[in-house]
């Protein structure tokens, strides 16, 4: 792709919608050649639309776009992926649109980074096979890593020393776990224990699948999540603003286990 | 806001401003609108003034379905010719518009004012939930059927009150999913497609 070329291609994942006048609206792509962009989709909510259905949020698509003089235009659109299980179940939907949401939230527009774009796909492809919830804890590591952020869990973070085998301080200032000595500066932090740290470093170098595949107590879970969360939302300096749907319902799930996840009929 | 010219009389400049603020409106369009009233029959302006005041303070939501209406509670509750125990959940009061025009539909509403849509914050609190809860809790409903848009965001709300409403022991039900008519099968998505077969029906 040229800045020349008035037409391009280019496949993407859309993270995002929003409206623009009567009917149009603009999305938000990421994308392995072109990073993240928007453009616009012309008509796109009128009934007629052709490209409608090919462009809703979380959809894997096959793009063909024309330069505008502002804002670029989508001229085609066709599914790659839907991912259905992931707008059909409460659940794998909330976590689909939080993942959607870092990939916005950690990227700049234009900026390429393929190894991203395959992560996304992989998790998406795990959520929809069925994963576990704690397979988006694989996901904000490797995005973490491959955005520049990597979470230091095999030394101190602080002094580079060699860790313990202890229960371990995971600040996010510091980037990643700190030694006892260091503890005192790093701020503040959750203790996470020898099992935590364990799948933290297990995340690194197996595969998704791996991963989906492990046993985490779910108090361990919980704690990885939010000692995640933690550490993005230090990232970001703002708050991940899908989490708390998330959130909401995972406590409706909670709340309601003697029927839990049933589709709506 | 709009920058109007050097000298324009406060009162101009004040309703340029106005328009302005309106959805779509930039500020060459507001000024055109300004002017247009300016040079417009005092009647229409005053019409227009009316209908703007009465819209603010004659309208009101229902305070059974949270429908807009002049009187509350609106005709669809009190029409007794409803059945009162089908209650179909819409996004806006214009999708019942669309409902009623379309016909087939002798139940009541119930407008939630928009969708849960996560990346933008707008979470249960900011729709019309708890009054739905409210009215089933009654326990005259015995089916809710869910008409929000087949959309990402709809298709999430939707799921979300369905689990709400789980343990009211209410049946609750989609709308139908698959082909518009004058559809271009060439054209249609792939979840639109695979709904359609799946729903596909006998002769």
């Amino acid at each position: 792709m040229t800045s020349r070329t008035r037409v391009y291609k280019t496949e993407g994942v859309i993270l995002r919608r929003r409206n623009l006048g009567e009917a149009d609206s603009v999305f938000t792509v990421f994308s392995p050649g072109a990073g993240k962009f928007e453009a616009v989709a012309r008509g796109v909510r009128k009934a007629r639309s052709r490209m409608r259905g090919h462009l809703e949020p979380l959809t894997r698509t096959e793009l063909l776009i024309a330069r505008g003089r502002s804002l670029d235009v989508f001229t085609q659109a066709e599914t790659i992926e839907a991912y259905r299980p992931l707008r059909e179940d409460l659940d794998r939907s909330a976590l689909a649109i939080y993942v959607a949401e870092l990939i916005d939230r950690f990227t700049i527009e234009h900026a390429e980074n393929p190894g991203l774009y395959e992560l996304l796909l992989a998790t998406f492809d795990a959520l929809a096979a069925g994963a576990p919830a704690h397979v988006v804890r694989f996901f904000e590591l490797h995005l973490l890593a491959l955005t520049g952020f990597e979470l230091q869990v095999d030394a101190c973070a602080s002094c580079g020393d060699r860790l313990p085998p202890a229960d371990t301080l995971l600040a996010p200032s510091a980037g990643g776990l700190v030694c006892v000595a260091c503890r005192a500066a790093a701020g503040t932090g959750r203790i996470v224990p020898v099992a935590g740290i364990k799948v933290l470093r297990y995340a690194r170098g197996c595969g998704i699948d791996q991963f989906a595949a492990l046993r985490i107590d779910p108090d361990l879970a919980r704690l990885l999540q939010g000692a995640l969360t933690d550490v993005i939302q230090h990232v970001l300096e703002r708050e991940v603003v899908s989490r708390r749907h998330l959130d909401e319902v995972a406590r409706l799930s909670r709340a309601s286990i003697p029927n839990p996840g049933q589709d709506v009929q | 806001m709009a920058e109007p010219m050097a000298g324009t009389p406060e009162p101009i400049t004040r309703l340029i401003d106005a328009f302005h603020k309106l959805p779509g409106i930039g500020p060459k369009s507001a000024q055109r609108l300004a002017y247009h009233i300016l040079r417009a029959p005092a009647a229409e302006a005053e019409a227009l003034a009316t209908a703007l005041r009465d819209v603010k303070e004659r309208i009101a939501l229902c305070s059974q379905c949270c429908n807009i209406t002049e009187r509350d509670p609106c005709s669809y509750c009190t029409d007794p010719r409803r059945d009162t125990t089908v209650v179909c959940v819409v996004e806006q009061p214009l999708d019942i518009l669309a409902l009623e025009r379309a016909g087939g539909f002798r139940g009541r509403y119930h407008v939630l004012h928009g969708v849960l849509n996560p990346m933008d914050g707008i979470g249960p609190e900011h729709l019309h939930i708890r009054e739905l809860l409210k009215r089933l809790e009654s326990g005259e409903v015995t089916e809710v059927i869910m008409a929000t848009n087949p959309s990402l965001e709809g298709e999430a709300t939707a799921m979300y009150l369905h689990r709400l409403t789980g343990p009211l022991g209410v049946r609750v039900t989609r709308l139908a999913r698959g082909l518009p008519s004058g559809a271009d099968l060439e054209y249609t998505d792939d979840v639109t497609l695979s709904r359609a077969l799946e729903g596909r029906q006998a002769f």
